[in-house]
């Protein structure tokens, strides 16, 4: 049944709201907080009739020309209709009435009260008054059964009764409902709705009883037969509309509100073909041609079933059961117990099971419970399907921006600057500020063209706007370090291709479409490659070289999302990373964030807020290194990432109290994060020096990165990092030798160096262990013996990038002091490797070289030719201990003249070993004085 | 005392400021400050934030407690209240001047904070007078006034001193009988 929702009107001021068609179809009736009651010719009637009953109106209903309201001056008024003339008081409450409606043949009113009490008045003659009491709460929602005989209603204190009108006496009741104290505190208005007419096979006007398995995250707040008693609508909290058949129990309609508003108030058109609804905002809505199978049905039903009611009116009793959200768990006793109940009180009743889920899978639902025969009413009900639910694939978005929807919104905010989008009435605008006014001035652009993504770099802002109809998508970029004086260029995509996220990197920019292609661009406006995404993409990120693309690889269920990331290096070596593996989220949650550290390290945050960094020491998995929702003090507090460092460890982000992104005004404040790992017993001391040490580890990792694709590192933080790690095993190795565990010593000695490790024996042997002391130095020995292994095997296995690492002009000085130890080899050698090596891989940008600090990537520079150079020749490819060979062979020979050559070797090494360690020794004398004094 | 030097002082006060420019640490007399990166927040003395707003390098964090919300509620207080309420910062009254007549375009509500600033000010120096009256009247021999800031004590501190001495001179100069007048009138 495709149905038209019109835009809402505003109706009243905001606040509870009630509408209601007249007899005719002919207006559309509502009543709202600001006392008044409006009569509409139509949605589109722009001077509706006002007319003002009170200061508030509560509830109203109109039959045969007489409007009934409930006002806050605690009475219920007749007005005539549709003059709208005073016709006296109905009837008092001792407070207002919530909620009134008439009988079929509108001879009655019932009223329900703030004051526990139902009322049930004659028309035409007020005094004659039932009073039901019973309920212990202020009453929500009253309905007449068709036949005039029964009433139900549902109240604050969680229970829908039935009532004998006659006898003034409760038949049943049902504790359906979740108690409140209040009207206004209830979750949900709790409508009740009366079938209208009887169907086919229960002709003692006994409806049969049936529940709509409903899947809805929020309560139904309202329900309404449609006039022929086959279509059943709803209104829900969150603002969801929905019609169902209920003969096949099919959903037919479904629809949202605009704004998400609380549906309050629903009606039919006595016709069947429209709905008209109002919500707690003062808007009113219709649905529109719903006709089309509801209006043949309303002519039809009417025509057979003329016979059984005296007056056919067709104007539907207002308003079903709606049970406020009760939990999955209690839903199968209380279906029981309804059940049970329909023999016994043989009134017909409808109910809508609620149940937690997904709306957007309502639809499998519906149509799975659809098999169930309409004749099997006792049988529990149970949609057919009951594995686990596909979860809503997320969108594509942009790390660093709130939502489209916004009238002010950041559409960037990383570690650059802020890119702000405006799009009010009187401006559509994009301001680009930066963070470090040196990069360049802030910009103001005017967003004719509608961009809705942006990236911002040290060198470009990178903006793209959807396709329309006529227009194609468009990527825009604004080169503003370009030292040409064109500084901006626009690409436009193929027809149908939407640009969905894009990132830009260092010389390069790129975009994902909804074509499943990534398109790659240089800084300047040259296209590049494009290449295929294994699925629709979620976001990009770009850094240096590297470009880390998440997309879904398929369908999550049950609130996980199926996420596989992609990590690219362009560059020299232009390989994939890590080749689109499952993405790492917390259970339930979605990606919030993604990025790359200031170092270039993958990094990226969940909606539960965890922060995983990638390790790439260890097969490139994924860590997680914080929880942000640790330091928040509120439940609904987040953290709104812009930027991670690690060095220093800095989580870079903005606080949002009660929400999950910051507002542009006022200017949120960045706060700093600490990097926290998650590891077992933080609390003791042993824990936390755990976590300061693997954290240590995990958060230099990136010197080996950046070193081994060619830029220049922060030695001094890199021997810092060390001293630091390898202070921390001393201190581990301290504290377990003081809880006497010797095993946990060594292990904790396998990750020293072997310069520390001979600290440990010492600070052993003083502490009289000399068990420990004895494992410890075959440890040292066998730490001393890798070194010597490897060092042949390293010049053929190793890559030649990996001398860079310890090739610096300190570690010159450091060989000489250390006499004859590997570094003189690995000197050497990187110095003939170095010469192999690109001298400058990245040419350095306008911007970067003005900068002396922000860009953490610095190309590599030249290495300084040294005076070694001269013998370079000779040694190439040596150890240090066949260089320390060279030196002292003569020695050798001399001493002993009639060795073979292996024998020579063999006494060189053993010369060799002595000599390094004694050097050693001498080197760390000081350092372990001080840590035992410590 | 003169009130630029209580001001001097209050500028010793640290506020949080958002740089636009990168730099090192730098290693001044009273303490090191920075690194300072763009876009970050960083503690520095006030008369540096000064200093750099005015160069346009930074914006500065207002303190937390220079907040409507927070004001209205210690006005409420500061009048309910007889005695001298805790003020949320020694200096109130001097970097409410100064952060406001310098950077009142990164303090959000500026005007309504100087109002209830001067508010606050306004009732707790009438607080003052009024205790001082009260003091000089009854003839005590000496008050206790807490949570006083050093500007309160000094807009009245010269002038009731002054008053007190001349108040004694004349007393003494009634009752010529009194030993301790004249001692006093020698010294």
């Amino acid at each position: 049944m495709p149905c038209e929702r019109k835009p809402m009107r505003y109706g009243h001021s905001e606040g509870h709201t009630d509408v209601c068609f007249d007899d005719a179809g002919k207006y559309i009736v509502t009543c709202g907080s600001d006392g008044d009651v409006r009569i509409w010719e139509s949605l589109d009637d722009d001077d509706p009739k006002s007319i003002n009953v009170g200061e508030k109106v509560y509830s109203l209903a109109l039959k045969n020309g007489k409007l009934v309201t409930a006002a806050s001056n605690n009475t219920v008024q007749i007005h005539t209709f549709p003059e709208g003339d005073p016709d006296g008081i109905l009837t008092r409450f001792t407070t207002n009435a919530t909620h009134i409606t008439y009988n079929r043949s509108g001879s009655r009113v019932a009223a329900g009260s703030s004051d526990f009490m139902v009322k049930v008045v004659e028309m035409y003659d007020s005094s004659q008054q039932k009073t039901l009491r019973g309920h212990t709460a202020p009453i929500l929602s009253v309905t007449f059964d068709p036949k005039d005989e029964f009433l139900a209603s549902a109240s604050c204190d969680g229970s829908v009764a039935v009532w004998k009108i006659e006898e003034q006496t409760q038949v049943t009741s049902w504790p359906l409902l979740q108690k409140s104290n209040d009207v206004i505190n209830a979750k949900s208005l709790c409508r009740l709705a009366w079938q209208p007419k009887a169907s086919f096979f229960h002709l003692h006007l006994l409806s049969p009883s049936f529940s709509i398995p409903c899947s809805f995250h929020q309560a139904i707040n309202v329900v309404a037969w449609s006039p022929c008693g086959k279509f059943l609508a709803a209104g829900s909290i969150g603002g969801l509309l929905t019609v169902w058949d209920v003969e096949s129990k099919l959903c037919v309609e479904r629809q949202k509100h605009e704004k998400g508003y609380t549906v309050c108030g629903l009606a039919w058109h006595p016709s069947g073909g429209q709905i008209a609804y109002t919500d707690t905002e003062g808007c009113l809505g219709v649905l529109d041609g719903l006709s089309s199978s509801s209006s043949s049905s309303s002519t039809t039903t009417p025509a057979s079933y003329d016979d059984l009611f005296d007056d056919d009116d067709d104007r539907p009793m207002d308003e079903g059961i709606s049970e406020g959200a009760r939990s999955p768990a209690k839903n199968p006793g209380d279906e029981d117990d309804d059940d049970d109940l329909i023999p016994a009180t043989g009134r017909a009743r409808n109910r809508s099971s609620l149940k937690q889920g997904l709306d957007k899978f309502v639809d499998d639902d519906d149509a799975g419970s659809a098999i169930v025969p309409p004749a099997a009413v006792a049988a529990p009900l149970r949609p057919v399907y009951d594995g686990p639910m596909p979860t809503p694939p997320q969108k594509a978005f942009q790390p660093g921006s709130t939502p489209a929807h916004l009238m002010h919104r950041f559409m960037m905010w990383n570690s650059v600057g802020i890119v702000r989008g405006y799009n009010d009435d009187q401006d559509n605008a994009i301001d680009v500020e930066f963070h470090d006014t040196a990069v360049h001035h802030a910009m103001h652009l005017t967003n004719s063209l509608g961009h809705t993504v942006a990236d911002l770099s040290q060198e470009a802002v990178l903006l793209a706007c959807p396709g329309t109809d006529e227009l194609a998508s468009k990527l825009q970029c604004l080169h503003f370090s370009s030292w040409d004086t064109n500084k901006e260029w626009m690409v436009d995509l193929p027809k149908g291709e939407d640009v969905q996220a894009l990132c830009l990197g260092q010389g390069w920019a790129a975009a994902a479409t909804s074509a499943l292609i990534l398109r790659l661009f240089s800084i300047g406006g040259v296209q590049r490659e494009l290449f295929s995404l294994p699925g629709p993409v979620v976001c990009i990120a770009g850094h240096g070289e590297q470009l880390l693309v998440v997309y879904h690889r398929g369908t999550g269920f049950d609130g996980e999302q199926a996420l596989g990331v992609q990590l690219l290096q362009f560059g020299q070596k232009r390989r994939q990373v890590i080749h689109g593996e499952p993405l790492p989220l917390s259970r339930k949650s979605h990606l919030s964030w993604l990025g790359f550290t200031a170092e270039g390290t993958p990094c990226f945050i969940d909606s539960e807020g965890v922060v995983r960094l990638l390790n790439r020491s260890l097969g490139n998995m994924w860590t997680p290194v914080c929880n942000t929702r640790d330091n928040c003090k509120g439940k609904s507090d987040h953290y709104w990432m812009v930027g991670v460092h690690e060095n220093p460890q800095q989580l870079r982000c903005i606080p949002c109290k009660g929400s999950r992104y910051p507002p542009t005004l006022p200017r949120p404040a960045v706060a700093v994060l600490p990097f926290k790992l998650p590891l077992c017993q933080t609390t003791t001391e042993k824990g936390q020096m755990e976590e300061q040490y693997w954290r240590s580890v995990l958060l230099h990792n990136h010197y080996g990165f950046l070193s081994s694709s060619g830029y220049e590192i922060d030695e001094e933080g890199q021997s810092q990092a060390q001293k630091e790690q390898q202070e921390l095993l001393m201190k581990m190795f301290a504290l377990s030798c003081k809880l006497e565990r010797e095993f946990r010593s060594v292990e904790l000695a396998e990750l020293m160096t072997q310069n520390v490790v001979t600290l440990a024996i010492r600070y052993a042997s003083r502490s009289h262990r000399m068990a420990l002391a004895q494992r410890l130095s075959d440890l040292a020995l066998e730490k001393a013996n890798q070194l010597q292994g490897e060092e042949p095997q390293e010049e053929e296995e190793e890559e030649p990038l990996q001398y860079t690492r310890r090739n610096t002009g300190s570690g010159l000085g450091r060989s000489g002091s250390a006499g004859g130890q590997n570094r003189v080899t690995n000197v050497l050698d990187s110095m003939m490797s170095s010469s192999k090596k690109p001298t400058a891989l990245l040419s350095s940008s306008g911007s970067t070289g003005k900068l002396n600090k922000t860009p953490f990537l610095k190309p590599l520079a030249p290495r300084p030719k040294t005076k070694v150079q001269h013998n370079s020749v000779y040694v190439r490819h040596k150890s240090g201990f066949q260089l320390w060979l060279e030196d002292n062979r003569r020695i050798i020979l001399a001493d002993n003249p009639d060795l073979e050559e292996t024998d020579v070797i063999k006494e060189a090494i053993g010369r060799f070993r002595t000599l390094s360690a004694d050097d050693r020794l001498v080197r760390h004398l000081t350092h372990l004085v001080r840590l035992e004094a410590a | 005392m003169d009130p630029s030097e209580v001001e001097f002082l209050a500028e010793k006060e640290v506020v949080k400021i958002i740089p636009n420019f990168s730099l090192d640490k730098i290693y001044l007399i009273g303490g090191d400050l920075g690194p300072f990166n763009p876009g970050l927040p960083v503690d520095v003395p006030v008369w540096l934030a000064l200093n750099l707003k005015q160069r346009q390098k930074c914006r500065i964090v207002p303190p937390e407690w220079m907040d409507v919300e927070k004001l209205e509620e210690i006005r409420e207080l500061e009048r309910k209240e007889d005695t001298f309420t805790p003020v949320p910062s020694p200096y109130y009254m001097e970097l409410t001047k100064l952060l406001l007549n310098h950077a009142s375009d990164n303090i959000p509500k500026a005007d309504e904070i100087r109002t209830l600033v001067k508010d606050i000010w306004d009732t707790r120096i009438a607080k003052l007078r009024l205790s001082a009256d009260s003091f000089i009247s009854q003839q005590e021999a000496h008050a206790k006034l807490d949570n006083l800031t050093l500007m309160e004590i000094n807009t009245t501190r010269s002038f009731l001193l002054d008053t007190l001495n001349c108040m004694y001179k004349l007393r003494s100069n009634l009752q010529p009988g009194s030993s301790g007048g004249k001692a006093q009138d020698h010294q």
